[in-house]
């Protein structure tokens, strides 16, 4: 029987299968979604005023015509998004919830928006929903009713309303495939080269000490000038690229796309990449000692990767990003779909059976 | 895809069977889960563990989930893979009618092995093995379902709950409380499943959880520090007099009762049944394990018996929400529904 590879049992997961893409499509995906959602606005509000001209024009015939409805761009829509899966990450981090449960909650409400606008559907109104659902699938299930007793102005019904829209949304895939675990594991390995303890792997000829003596060879991190002469200052060195990597993968892998383009081991070893290139460039080589034609692909894609984390949204927005975020939120609120604001209400009609 | 008819129903869920439009002879189960009136958070962690997991597993030895769709009033409809002959429990049972011997037990074992070998690889633990969660498809093929109970690997240092895995295949480290444990418990319920293929009846069938532990000290041998360091440390452990110890059961013990197996099946299922999780065979080195490779070779599964009768299993088996049991089977539930402590 022929061996599965990790990468075979990577590629049926439905993170593989249903929620990665090419940029391209990525990008089509969500215009498809932006025009639709654009057009159903546009429709339900002729419709609205078509009603409210009827009722007026029986008793004064001087409506006023519709004006063309401004609504949002994909950009737009994409701020929108990132700006409430921040609010999620605070909100999670509030509850002290594990890292997967907030994680997960974010990637809930990206794979949401990639088929659903908020102009139809506020994010503000769908985030409760994806962190509580993400408490259920990661193993933290918290009660509903102390959920809710944490939320501001949250009711039991907020919580649970878009849930079932969102399973829809979801494609009825919840497992989220995080690249917290392959850090873990990767900076282990690393911090048993650097004492002297690494495997030599069969086709490596260098010695657990060579490589040591290696690491302490290398090239300062980012443009520093101080290498680490020691296996002490070298162990700290791991550490220190351990905690740029790990929030780097808690704040921009989570807020940009890498989770759609790309694998968890390659987002993993680009935050590795941003956070201390030289480890990773010896990293590789310690895992590639020979000359291979996967590695040359691997360097270009973890290249491409670590340049979307470091173009992030960031997770602590200033001034002046908040402020386009009141501009855009202003500009929704004259373009939401006013036949799917009232959540609760579908909700209900559709557990009685109807719509 | 439409409904044809219904062949099960409990609490939890309605099973129907199911086809294509387009292709009438197709055949398939669809599983309806009900809303649960009076679980008011939303949908139900059963549903979502079952769900979540089915959706990543695929595996000629799990059971096959073609598709997820919600029909009107909310309801999660499972379209599954059609198993209409039946479950292992049902064939042990009927020691009349079923006759089998080492070569059908050692196709079955082979088919959960890969099965649960796959889930582990899959860092997925499935936390209910027992005869009636394995369903027989129409080639003979044996299917691990009812992932209700599973869980992905936890985290180190994040605990588990121990409220897990049908009484009569729940391992000693369950029964103590542990918070920590891995595939190990998964191999366990197999070593259970392996004695009760043998023997035909439960090894190891206790009334309560006391007296679970009582049949593994007879049937095993107690558990102490020299056989399984760490085990005082343990919640719910308790000591034992030396009096009332019994050593761990050598092969002889073993060769006893299970000498169908021949001495290398009866190794095997020595090194499933170990108390010590960490002594205990994993799932992969049980596939490693020589038996395999041993005469009798594994029957093809076209030629296992077979026994009717087992569409309405099938909607019985399916209707169940995880670590749910007939009556019959009953006080032998893993379940409580104390969601505070499954995390």
């Amino acid at each position: 029987m022929p061996e599965m590879t990790e990468d075979d049992i990577y590629r049926t997961s439905t993170q593989y299968r249903i929620w990665s893409f090419s940029r391209e499509l990525l990008l089509s995906l969500r215009s498809t979604t932006n025009e639709s959602a654009a057009e159903g606005v546009k429709a339900a509000l002729h419709a609205q005023k078509a009603a409210e001209q009827e009722q007026s024009s029986k008793q004064d015939s001087n409506g006023s015509p519709l004006q063309e409805v401004d609504c949002l761009s994909v950009d737009e829509e994409q701020k929108l998004v990132v700006f409430y899966c921040v609010q999620n990450m605070r909100f999670a981090d509030f509850c002290e919830f594990p890292t997967n449960v907030k994680a997960t909650a974010v990637q809930y409400l990206k794979r949401f928006y990639l088929s659903n606008s908020p102009m139809t559907y506020h994010p503000k109104e769908m985030m409760p929903s994806a962190l509580f659902l993400a408490t259920k699938t990661e193993n933290h299930y918290t009660s509903l009713k102390s959920f809710v007793s944490k939320l501001p102005k949250t009711t039991a019904e907020d919580v649970v309303a878009p849930e079932f829209l969102l399973t829809q949304g979801l494609r009825f895939t919840f497992d989220v495939r995080h690249p917290y675990r392959g850090l873990e594991g990767g900076f282990m390995e690393l911090l048993a080269l650097a004492t002297g303890k690494g495997q030599s792997r069969p086709d490596n000829g260098a010695s657990p000490t060579q490589l040591q003596k290696q690491m302490e060879g290398l090239d300062p991190a980012n443009g520093g000038n101080k290498k680490s002469r020691s296996a002490e200052e070298v162990v700290q060195r791991i550490q220190d690229a351990h905690g740029k990597a790990k929030e780097i993968l808690k704040t921009s892998a989570l807020l940009t796309d890498a989770y759609f383009l790309y694998t968890p081991s390659q987002i993993w070893l680009s935050s590795l990449f941003v956070a201390d290139e030289p480890l990773a460039r010896f990293y590789l080589d310690f895992k590639f000692p020979t000359p291979s034609t996967m590695k040359p692909k691997l360097l270009t894609t973890l290249g491409t990767c670590a340049n979307l984390l470091r173009s992030s949204a960031s997770a602590d927005p200033d001034d002046s990003e908040l402020k386009e975020l009141k501009r855009i939120d202003k500009k929704l609120y004259k373009c939401r779909n006013p036949e799917k604001i009232d959540l609760f209400g579908i909700n209900k009609a559709s557990e009685e059976g109807g719509t | 895809m439409s409904k044809t008819k219904k062949l099960g129903e409990g609490t939890y869920a309605i099973v129907y069977l199911g086809q294509l439009k387009a292709d009438p002879s197709s055949q398939v189960a669809i599983k309806k889960i009900k809303v649960n009136t009076e679980y008011r958070d939303g949908l139900s962690m059963d549903a979502i563990r079952e769900v979540k997991y089915l959706q990543e597993l695929s595996h000629p030895n799990i059971i096959a989930l073609h598709a997820v769709f919600s029909s009107k009033n909310q309801n999660l409809n499972l379209v599954l893979e059609f198993l209409p002959l039946g479950d292992l429990e049902m064939l042990i049972k009927d020691s009349e009618g079923i006759r089998y011997g080492t070569a059908e037990v050692k196709a079955w074992m082979g088919m959960l092995g890969r099965a649960v070998w796959f889930c582990h690889e899959n860092f997925v633990l499935h936390r209910d093995i027992k005869p009636n969660n394995l369903l027989i498809a129409a080639d003979g093929e044996v299917k691990l379902a009812d992932f209700g109970l599973a869980r992905s690997f936890s985290d180190p240092y994040r605990p588990m709950t121990y409220q897990v895995i049908t009484r009569w295949n729940r391992p000693p480290e369950l029964l103590y409380g542990a918070r920590f444990y891995s595939g190990a418990v998964d191999v366990w319920s197999m070593g259970t499943v392996f004695a009760e293929l043998i023997l035909r009846v439960p090894y190891m069938a206790g009334n309560t959880d006391i007296h679970q532990l009582e049949l593994i000290c007879q049937a095993i041998g107690t558990p102490t520090e020299e056989n399984w360091p760490g085990v005082s440390k343990l919640e719910g452990y308790v000591g034992y007099e030396k009096a009332v110890t019994v050593p761990v059961r050598g092969k002889d013990f073993y060769l006893a009762r299970f000498g169908t197996a021949g001495s290398v099946g009866v190794d095997l299922l020595m090194s499933l049944l170990a108390l010590d999780p960490r002594k205990r065979s994993t799932a992969r080195q049980m596939l490693e394990h020589k038996w395999w490779t041993t005469d009798p070779r594994p029957t093809a599964k076209e030629d296992l018996p077979k026994k009717g009768g087992g569409l309405e299993k099938m909607g019985d088996d399916l209707k169940r929400r995880g670590g749910e049991v007939e009556d019959g089977r009953a006080d032998n539930v893993a379940r409580k529904l104390n969601f505070g402590a499954m995390k």
